[in-house]
């Protein structure tokens, strides 16, 4: 590495230094007013977000998650979408991964305003002293394909939907089992999406399955950290497109002592983040690019988040030793 | 286990739509005074009435030639008695079945043509009824959803990548959306139209008339905003001159395209300083750029003649399904109507994006004198239409208590669940104490 000036290495130290929990915290507050309440200023960035910003929040959305733009184009008749409606598919698709590259996964991790209120029920969790849940390696390998599935799902149904094969009720139909549908409304005092729409069979199975996923969605957040990341099919659709991304999170093997402090900090309970020691390119499929691994972890520049290549932030001893017992908490 | 989820899921269904259709008095509170639900006896009623209207109807209605009542259905607006009891009119008095009997306006044709939407025999009221402007061809029948569906309800065709949106609307005959027929042409009417465009010029271009009638009335639409299309028919009968406007609004948004061209046309003018007479949908204060009007909202409509409201203008709304309201605009020309819920169907039938057609007509007479083709006239008789589409509301068939149900009932469930599981999972406490010196 070339010797950088003292005042931006300054601001490196300042930054590595960081109390990251706090920063990540206010962070994700401001995402979360920004693109919940948003709209009553009159922002908008679209409809091809790469993360939750529920279509459903009518009022007060900021912008509008893409995979309700791409079930609905998916949705439409062969005829138009096999056309040239196929490229309004393909443009959308485009702006929807220049998107994705500038942050990567840590849309998930710093932005997704339902991945917000998961940590946000973590912490209330934790406050009331009780413990976490934890997946076994076997529940983990099961689990983690589940996400897959659900965007092979979404994109199907919607495709059968535009056949003919499946009924119009059932769109969009990831929207309509979505938690956010109920829950993002919900903060801008609309309640309308917390209801079962009887007025055919289809609607009516798709939408009791939203409230029950929503259910449990309360229940396993509060009792496992990012539990509906772990089934997301952005996150699926994210991984997919990665390669070319921006962000990326890297490590140094052999600057590791394999002490598991990023494991144990891990919402999503990664074990490589730990294990790996070959990959300089240590995300996975499951990671949310929170950074509580860089933060937590003691050993300089063994961890690290790059943007373009250019290191932005870095596991450091001194960083670590200050943000002990205030920022990252081991176990909890 | 799976076929018990079945049966619950059944049962959820069958006690949700039981208890829907049975409990009218809530619903009626739901949707507002003119939303509710008609009981079956009500129904049973209406319908009674209706077949004794229609029979004294059919007895009474006799071929007669094309130009005979050439006003009837002017004074059959103000003259019709009404059928009470229909929910949803804030003046019980004056609803009718715009289907049923008591039509002089279809005095004029054949029975079969009056009823089955077939071609009336001459243009204009007499032989039809008014004359207005629709999206749909007779013969598609309800809620159609054929073809490219959009543009504020109305449906669409042409176009493609790169190309602009052609829009086709056909000229139709009658004060029923459902058994309107073709307008034909009439050989004594002089028939303009205008099509106002959202950046062309305030009082419009004349479209090209079509060949042959069933073809429809067909324009591009460019750019963003709303475009008007006007059918101006004027006819002197006796010193009688009748001045019809058959008026369609058709919003063209999509939801790309340039920021600020959508928002020139949602803002834009929406009336003509050069129609005779006409009606104007007043914009919601939250409406944008893909409306949907609702049963059960409450709708107003200004009444303007040259651009300026006018008073005592008869306005009658005709819903999909034949029911009808007068009213009479106010100082401002406004009148305001609820938006009557005229859509049962059987449950397994129930389409909730179900685009149903109101027609609404408008009537004023003046004492103006002049000469038209070189003939004096002393009185002009105005009326306008204004055709649009209505939906069901959003909330029909919409449970909060069931979802609140289900949702506690799941979120309990799997508090207990997983609160049972840790708990079975803690092992006492066990101390083993090791003695170095042993």
């Amino acid at each position: 590495m070339k010797a950088s000036s003292p005042r931006l290495q300054a601001l490196r130290d300042a930054v590595n230094h960081v109390h990251f929990n706090r920063f990540r915290f206010w962070f994700q507050l401001a995402a979360f007013v920004l693109f919940v309440y948003g709209g009553y200023l009159a922002i908008d960035l679209g409809s091809r977000l790469p993360f939750f910003a529920c279509g459903y929040n009518q009022e007060g959305r900021a912008g509008v998650c893409y995979l309700l733009p791409l079930q609905h184009q998916l949705s439409l008749p062969w005829a138009r979408l096999f056309s040239y409606a196929g490229i309004a598919v393909l443009t959308g698709f485009l702006i929807f991964a220049l998107w994705f590259i500038f942050l990567n996964k840590g849309w998930c991790g710093f932005i997704c305003p339902l991945g917000t209120i998961q940590d946000w029920l973590t912490s209330l969790r934790r406050r009331l002293g009780i413990r976490y849940s934890t997946y076994s390696h076997g529940q983990f390998a099961q689990l983690t394909k589940v996400k897959y599935l659900l965007l092979a799902l979404m994109i199907l149904i919607p495709l059968g939907i535009g056949g003919g094969l499946f009924s119009h009720s059932m769109s969009p139909p990831f929207c309509l089992i979505c938690p956010a549908r109920m829950i993002l409304p919900m903060f801008t005092g609309d309640f309308s999406q917390f209801t079962i729409d009887f007025s055919s069979s289809a609607a009516m199975v798709m939408t009791a399955l939203g409230i029950s996923i929503t259910a449990l969605f309360l229940v396993g957040s509060f009792v496992k950290k990012r539990f509906f990341c772990f089934f997301c099919p952005m996150s699926a659709l994210h991984y997919l497109i990665s390669k070319p991304a921006l962000l990326k999170l890297k490590k140094d093997g052999s600057k590791c002592t394999r002490c598991g402090d990023c494991y144990n900090v891990c919402d999503m309970e990664i074990k490589e983040i730990a294990d790996d020691i070959k990959n300089t390119n240590i995300m996975t499929d499951d990671c949310t690019m929170c950074l509580k691994c860089v933060a937590s972890c003691p050993e300089t520049g063994a961890l690290k988040a790059t943007f373009a290549g250019i290191p932005i932030f870095e596991s450091t001893e001194a960083g670590f030793i200050k943000r002990m017992g205030k920022g990252v908490q081991h176990g909890k | 286990m799976s076929k018990l989820y079945l049966c619950a899921i059944a049962l959820l269904a069958t006690l949700s739509i039981n208890g829907y259709c049975e409990d009218a008095p809530a619903a009626e509170k739901r949707f507002g005074q003119g939303g509710g639900r008609p009981s079956e006896a009500q129904i049973a009623e209406w319908r009674a009435k209706r077949e004794a209207r229609e029979g004294q109807a059919a007895t009474a209605d006799a071929p007669s030639p094309a130009g005979s009542g050439a006003h009837g259905d002017m004074s059959a607006m103000s003259g019709m008695t009404g059928m009470a009891g229909m929910p949803g009119m804030k003046d019980e008095g004056s609803l009718r079945s715009g289907r049923s009997g008591g039509k002089p306006s279809m005095k004029g044709m054949p029975e079969g043509a009056a009823r089955s939407g077939g071609r009336p025999s001459g243009m204009g009221m007499r032989s039809g009824g008014a004359l207005w402007l629709s999206d749909t061809p007779p013969m598609r029948g309800d809620g159609a959803r054929g073809g490219r569906s959009g543009m504020a309800g109305m449906d669409m065709s042409g176009g493609g990548w790169g190309k602009p949106a052609v829009k086709r609307l056909w000229l139709r005959a009658g004060n029923d959306p459902q058994r309107s027929g073709f307008a034909q042409e009439d050989a004594d009417a002089q028939v303009e139209t205008l099509l106002v465009t959202p950046d062309g010029k305030p009082e419009g271009e004349p479209l090209p008339s079509a060949s042959d009638d069933r073809k429809g009335l067909s324009f591009e639409m460019p750019v963003q905003g709303f475009y008007r299309l006007y059918l101006t028919s004027r006819k002197l009968q006796g010193d009688i001159l009748n001045v019809n406007v058959a008026k369609a609004e058709v919003a063209n948004f999509g939801h790309g395209g340039d920021v600020e061209e959508a928002a020139r046309g949602l803002q834009a003018t929406r009336y003509s300083e050069s129609a005779p007479l006409e009606i104007v949908r007043e914009r919601k204060p939250d409406e944008r750029k893909f409306f949907q009007l609702k049963s059960g909202e409450d709708q107003v409509f200004i009444v303007l003649k040259k651009g300026l409201p006018l008073q005592g203008a008869r306005v009658r709304m005709v819903s999909y399904q034949g029911w009808s309201k007068e009213e009479v605009s106010d100082e401002q020309g406004r009148v305001s109507f609820q938006i009557v819920r005229d859509y049962f169907p059987p449950w397994n039938e129930f389409e909730k994006r179900f685009k149903a057609t109101y027609l609404l007509i408008a009537e004023a007479n003046a004492a103006e004198t002049g000469k038209y083709q070189d003939k004096p006239y002393t009185s002009v008789r105005y009326q306008a239409s204004l055709s649009g589409n209505y939906y069901p509301s959003p909330t029909d068939y919409l449970s909060y208590a069931w979802a609140l149900g289900v949702g506690m009932a799941i979120l309990l469930f799997c508090g207990v669940a997983v609160y049972l599981y840790r708990r079975r999972r803690v092992k006492p406490y066990q101390e083993e104490r090791f003695h170095e010196g042993k």
